[in-house]
């Protein structure tokens, strides 16, 4: 797919959310609300046990702005392709000469950018005014691909359980399994460094961390550079492996799809 | 290099559309009744295959304009979506303008519109000039040519009014023209039209089918049309393709089909009294009277119909009489419903 139909996919998604302001309101509200329990919740444990992980009652707070603030940044549709398929009108996605995978990429990001401008940057602009951040400056360029990465980590797992709906007509079990792995793996919620030194090694196995703990960790500066380069890394193997096993699961599922409703 | 096909099959080629042995079968799983039914589901689910598409074979010749029709089931839009690239034949092959649709779905979708009837291709949050512009980008069309065709399917679809409306708000005749335009912005040669008037009142088919038939005669576009609606084929289609549980039945000129299938005329018949039984005309069937009217058929022999009228005439005093050949409607309709025994076709391939 060629930039500007990327571009004009994106767009036409970011108009579609223009479109729906109530639902706007509501979840800049949500999101906010949300930022404001782990805050507090971090800084009623600090104040009680001390720092641990590595934070300190400051750095934890900025941590859990910032896993908050990429969380609502990456907002993805994430039952979209189900959607599709459950109405039968993935047929219509199916006759442009577009890569489906590209498509839906390019529909994300406009999604995505939509919920960064409109949500994630609020959010991040009041929540740094109330409760303090301290970002590194210095940080940022690595952050910005370690955020990228995380992105596409996230968008893959969407997909890949979205291209689910080819085989099975009900994924929404699937979507539940993913959700709580995302919630409880990926450190948007709980930094990994809290979780026991033995499971540690393993959780870098996984994808997951990748997805809200790398970027939120690089950008805070609460790991070194050289750490920083290593789960940099990590990340790439895991949008490589990922990107080939969304291959893999599309072609097999082109031969699986059925279309509904004629 | 999915577009690499694409050049290379871009010369002359003797068929738009071949479809060889096309078969599809779906699994469907079958669970059983109720609660218990479902749980049981869970665990050992009964597979049972379905064959939408049983063996179809046909080729379709550039700027032919073909009707594709069939019962509900019978196959017709499983065909379509595999030849659109959608669908992934179980067995079978075909080629649309020397693609293979399936396996180069993109470089296929370069090349051919299509109109799904029930589904529609616009952005449905969009205002309908936005949709074009998409499809601008997505066909990679220069903005010329675009301007050009746009200005042409503009004025003889009558989309000016429709450009600012957002597509939720179209009525369902304004959202087809709008449909049919986007299948055609990037000039594609062949163009798949499933049940493209479905639900429209007679003037808006009238007025799609007056601007098909145009953009077959002057693009050449090869056009296959499924529909319910026999008008649209007796109109439209020259030739014609039957199918039946998933196999071609029929196919030949749409003309062909009364001379070859019907070998019944009606004629409706007023006599000057009542009549109550006709003797003498072996050849002439009574379907239904009343009072002194008369519904005949007339079953081709070795006497033309001309004779057997002339013999009603000389023993009956008839007021009035009128012959109809059945509609091709009613002929399909027979066919499906078995009263009229096909000739066993015979499979091209």
């Amino acid at each position: 797919m060629n930039p500007s139909t990327f571009i004009k996919f994106a767009s036409v998604s970011f108009q579609k959310q223009v479109t729906y302001r109530f639902d706007y309101f509501v979840s800049v509200l949500n999101g906010f609300l949300y930022v404001f329990i782990f805050t507090s919740v971090w800084k009623v444990i600090f104040a009680k046990s001390g720092a641990s992980g590595g934070f300190t009652a400051e750095s934890i707070t900025t941590y859990a702005v910032m896993a908050m603030v990429i969380r609502i940044s990456f907002s993805m549709e994430d039952t979209a392709i189900a959607n599709k398929v459950r109405d039968g009108s993935v047929a219509i996605d199916l006759i442009r000469p577009v890569s489906f995978y590209m498509m839906n990429l390019a529909e994300c990001v406009g999604y995505s950018a939509f919920h960064i401008l409109a949500r994630g940057i609020p959010i991040l602009i009041v929540s740094a005014l109330l409760f303090g951040v301290h970002l590194p400056l210095e940080k940022l360029p690595v952050a910005a691909l370690s955020l990228t990465m995380a992105y596409l980590i996230l968008f893959m797992l969407n997909f890949a359980t979205g291209l689910l709906s080819f085989w099975v007509i009900e994924i929404f079990p699937f979507m539940l399994l993913k959700y709580g792995l995302i919630n409880l793996l990926s450190g948007g919620i709980v930094p990994i460094d809290f979780f026991p030194a033995s499971i540690r090694p393993y959780l870098a196995l996984t994808p997951f961390q990748g997805i809200f703990y790398a970027p939120a960790a690089i950008i805070t500066g609460h790991v070194s550079n050289e750490r920083a380069l290593v789960m940099i890394a990590e990340q790439v193997a895991w949008v490589a492996i990922l990107a080939w096993m969304c291959g893999l699961l599309w072609r097999a599922g082109q031969n699986k799809l059925v279309i509904q409703g004629g | 290099m999915p577009y690499l096909e694409y050049i290379l099959a871009m010369g002359n080629f003797e068929y738009s559309i071949e479809a060889h042995n096309l078969r599809k079968d779906f699994s469907v799983s079958e669970s059983g009744k109720g609660m218990m039914g479902a749980v049981k589901a869970l665990f050992s689910s009964k597979k049972r295959a379905v064959h939408a598409v049983e063996s179809v074979s046909f080729s379709i010749k550039p700027g032919e304009f073909v009707g594709y029709v069939g019962e509900n089931g019978a196959g017709k839009s499983t065909t379509i979506k595999i030849l659109t690239g959608i669908l992934v034949p179980t067995s079978g092959e075909a080629k649309v303008n020397g693609i293979i649709p399936y396996e180069n779905r993109r470089a296929n979708g370069m090349n051919i519109g299509v109109v799904f009837g029930q589904r529609t291709q616009l952005w449905w949050d969009l205002p309908v000039r936005e949709t074009y512009e998409m499809l601008r980008h997505i066909y990679r069309i220069p903005q010329d040519t675009y301007a050009d065709m746009m200005k042409k399917l503009s004025a003889s679809l009558d989309l000016g009014p429709l450009m600012d409306m957002p597509v939720r708000k179209l009525s369902l005749g304004q959202r087809m023209r709008c449909d049919i335009a986007a299948s055609l912005v990037h000039r594609p040669q062949v163009l798949f039209l499933d049940e493209p008037t479905i639900g429209l009142d007679v003037l808006a088919k009238e007025n799609i089918r007056t601007f098909l038939k145009e953009m077959n005669r002057t693009e050449g576009t090869t056009i296959i049309l499924t529909t319910h609606d026999m008008n649209d084929i007796e109109q439209l289609c020259k030739r014609l393709i039957i199918l039946d549980k998933g196999r071609v039945i029929y196919d030949g000129a749409t003309e062909d089909l009364k001379s070859r299938f019907v070998h019944d005329k009606i004629m409706e018949v007023e006599f000057h009294e009542r009549v109550e039984t006709l003797v003498g005309i072996p050849e002439v069937v009574v379907v239904s009277s009343s009072g002194n009217k008369m519904r005949l058929k007339f079953q081709n022999g070795n006497s033309g119909i001309a004779d057997a009228i002339s013999r009603l005439a000389s023993l009956y005093s008839i007021k009035d009489i009128s012959v109809r050949e059945p509609s091709v409607e009613s002929i399909i309709y027979s066919i499906y419903e078995k009263t009229t025994l096909l000739p066993k076709y015979k499979d091209k391939g």
